[in-house]
């Protein structure tokens, strides 16, 4: 070897060593928790068990953390990504297949960093980087109430099916870096404390866009807070799409008030909409527990995100349009008139305006206003979860019409709701009724409504 | 809260998204109008609010206000309605007679609003199910109401 090929390895190797050795120590590494050496905790204040409730149900651990008929918190939600589907943990106090051995600093870490005890790299289906903005007096709380009001129960955590190389969790640590905030809510001090509190839940605890912020090509939210125009400004996962947040007038809030906001958030419906889809199950568990004064928050933090009109377009008016095509002689020539005029309208009427609160109007729906069609394809299929509002089923629900109407006729139903009344959604084809039909399954009318106390 | 159901003021007491066909079974005791699924899906509940068909189990009472309803149990005193009944006698139309009452104040909406009703006419609004199948008798008395015999009537 000639004597500047060995000083090329002398540098090289111990380099590459060096660097290996880094990035092996920064990929397994324990990020810091604001909490590490606080040692036992003891027993908590009935108070911090109150509050750790609540965060509880702010955060809403049970919507993927408990399946129907399954213990609460014990896991086993199915979440499919396109390299393999994982399952939501067991995180009772059990000692061996819960998170029972978790010291507050490790379940600090799991909550706003997504680091397991052992050191594992949680996947980001796990809201951690809305969680980071928890403050420490919640995270405190919630340990509490996990620790000491949650029963244990004893189930192993079902196996991730993604295949080896892809199930490595290591890289998760540069994502991070990139992806994940790391900070708690820092206050905005040129707006109310009102403001601030809003901007916490939706940003933090209720991580809203994990559904409504659209997620960019390694899965991550293309926007994490108000500073960017991307948060919550609608998204498709699951085979619904979440609707914008902001105030666009079509396609997300901008035609409602802030008591519109709350009522919805309080009671799942108002004029505009009823609670569907995936939103079901967050209001289920969650929106409806919040304190009056936190969803007046949430409302009033909305309401102050700017729409993009570009996007969104000239706000809906109601046009009375199609009152000729529906009688009884014209609506033999317009696809899909007839299937509206006996499938639909006795609940949404024939002028699409819905009833009242109790049945959503189809006409000026975000769903039927947005370019993605797959929540209104998904509804018609699949129909809607039960909505239990202070402990009292709905009254009212959408069936499923997977067994009754083709794909060609859901398609020609929903072209005709789409471009009915003023909407302008675009049209619905055969094929994407029949892509989403292999995909979902019917609405289940179980439902995990987790009863504490 | 008032209703005004088959020219009789009721006073109710129930929450304001009870369904219509909840209040005229289980309150009033008018079993005529029939539940059959609940979801909107079979036509068995159909009444006439204002003199549309309707259906109750899908119509919460909290918002009907001064609406005139009308159920089977009045359908006779209706002129059009009384009409339906004798058509429906003449060419016995019922089987078990489950879906009939709905069936009743389907067609009398429908020459309500289309009095001379083309065979296009008839399959379009008489949506309602029918178990024992008896839509052909249904369409043949809708003809014969409608003074035009029309081409399945013809057929017999
Ligand atoms: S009971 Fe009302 S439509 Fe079936
Ligand atoms: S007559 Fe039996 S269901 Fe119609």
């Amino acid at each position: 070897m000639t004597n500047r090929l060995k000083k090329i390895f002398a540098v090289v190797i111990p380099a590459s060593t060096v660097l290996a050795g880094g990035t092996a120590w920064f990929v397994t590494r324990l990020p810091a928790s604001s909490f590490e050496n606080t040692g036992s905790q003891g027993e908590p204040s009935a108070q911090l068990m109150a509050r750790g409730e609540y965060v509880s149900r702010l955060t809403d651990c049970v919507a993927c953390h408990s399946v129907p008929g399954g213990a609460a918190y014990t896991g086993g939600l199915k979440m499919v990504t396109p390299m393999g589907a994982i399952f939501a943990t067991n995180i009772t106090p059990d000692r061996e297949t819960g998170i029972g051995a978790y010291t507050l600093a490790d379940f600090d870490r799991a909550l706003r960093s997504g680091v397991a005890k052992d050191g594992h790299r949680l996947y980001p289906a796990m809201p951690y980087p809305s969680y980071a903005k928890l403050s420490d007096d919640d995270v405190k709380a919630l340990y509490a109430y996990f620790m000491k009001g949650v029963p244990a129960v004893h189930l192993e955590n079902r196996k991730s099916t993604i295949p080896w190389p892809l199930n490595m969790r290591w890289p998760l640590a540069f994502w991070n870096v990139v992806f994940a905030p790391s900070d708690v809510y820092r206050p905005d001090t040129s707006k109310d404390a009102q403001w601030n509190r809003g901007a916490y839940l939706v940003e933090g605890a209720g991580h809203c866009g994990a559904c409504h912020t659209p997620r960019g090509l390694a899965f991550n939210e293309k926007g994490t807070d108000r500073h960017s125009a991307a948060f919550v400004s609608g998204a498709l996962i699951d085979g619904w799409f979440a609707p914008s947040l902001r105030n666009d007038a079509n396609t997300g809030l901008g035609r409602w008030s802030e008591d519109d906001v709350f009522r919805f958030l309080k009671t799942g419906r108002n004029d505009h909409a009823v609670v569907f889809g995936s939103m079901t199950e967050a209001f289920n568990n969650s929106t409806q527990f919040f304190s009056d004064d936190d969803l007046r928050a949430v409302a009033h933090y909305l309401k102050s995100l700017p729409g993009n009109a570009q996007r969104d377009g000239t706000p809906w008016q109601y046009e009375p349009t199609q009152a000729k095509a529906l009688q009884p002689a014209g609506r033999q020539g317009i696809p899909g008139a007839q299937t509206y005029m006996a499938k639909c309208s006795f609940c949404h009427g024939a002028d699409g305006r819905g009833q009242w609160e109790w049945v959503p109007p189809l006409a000026g729906a975000a769903s039927s206003l947005v370019p993605d069609s797959s929540s209104s394809i998904n509804v018609t299929l699949n129909g809607s979860g039960r909505v239990v509002a202070a402990g009292v089923p709905d009254s009212y629900r959408m069936p499923s019409y997977r067994e009754q109407l083709s794909d060609r006729d859901i398609a020609d139903v929903l072209t005709f709701v789409r471009s009915s009344w003023g909407n302008r959604g675009a049209s619905v084809t055969a094929a994407e009724v029949k892509t989403l039909r292999k995909k979902t399954r019917p609405a289940d009318s179980g439902v995990v409504v987790l009863k504490i106390n | 809260m008032e209703l005004t159901i088959n020219g009789v003021q009721h006073h109710i007491d129930v929450e304001p998204d009870t369904p219509l066909l909840w209040v005229l079974r289980d309150d009033l005791k008018m079993t005529g109008t029939k539940y059959g699924c609940g979801l909107a899906q079979c036509g068995a509940c159909t009444v006439l609010i204002n003199g549309n068909a309707a259906r109750s189990c899908v119509t919460p009472v909290g918002e009907l206000g001064s609406a005139a309803i009308t159920t089977i149990e009045a359908i006779e005193q209706d002129e059009i309605g009384q009409r339906v009944v004798a058509a429906w006698i003449r060419h016995q139309v019922p089987q078990c007679g489950y879906c009939q009452s709905g069936q009743v104040m389907a067609a009398t909406s429908l020459l309500k609003q289309t009095p001379h009703p083309t065979d296009d006419d008839i399959r379009a609004v008489m949506v309602n199910l029918c178990r024992c199948g008896t839509y052909n008798a249904i369409s043949a008395a809708i003809h014969d109401l409608a003074g035009d015999v029309g081409q399945e009537g013809a057929k017999k």
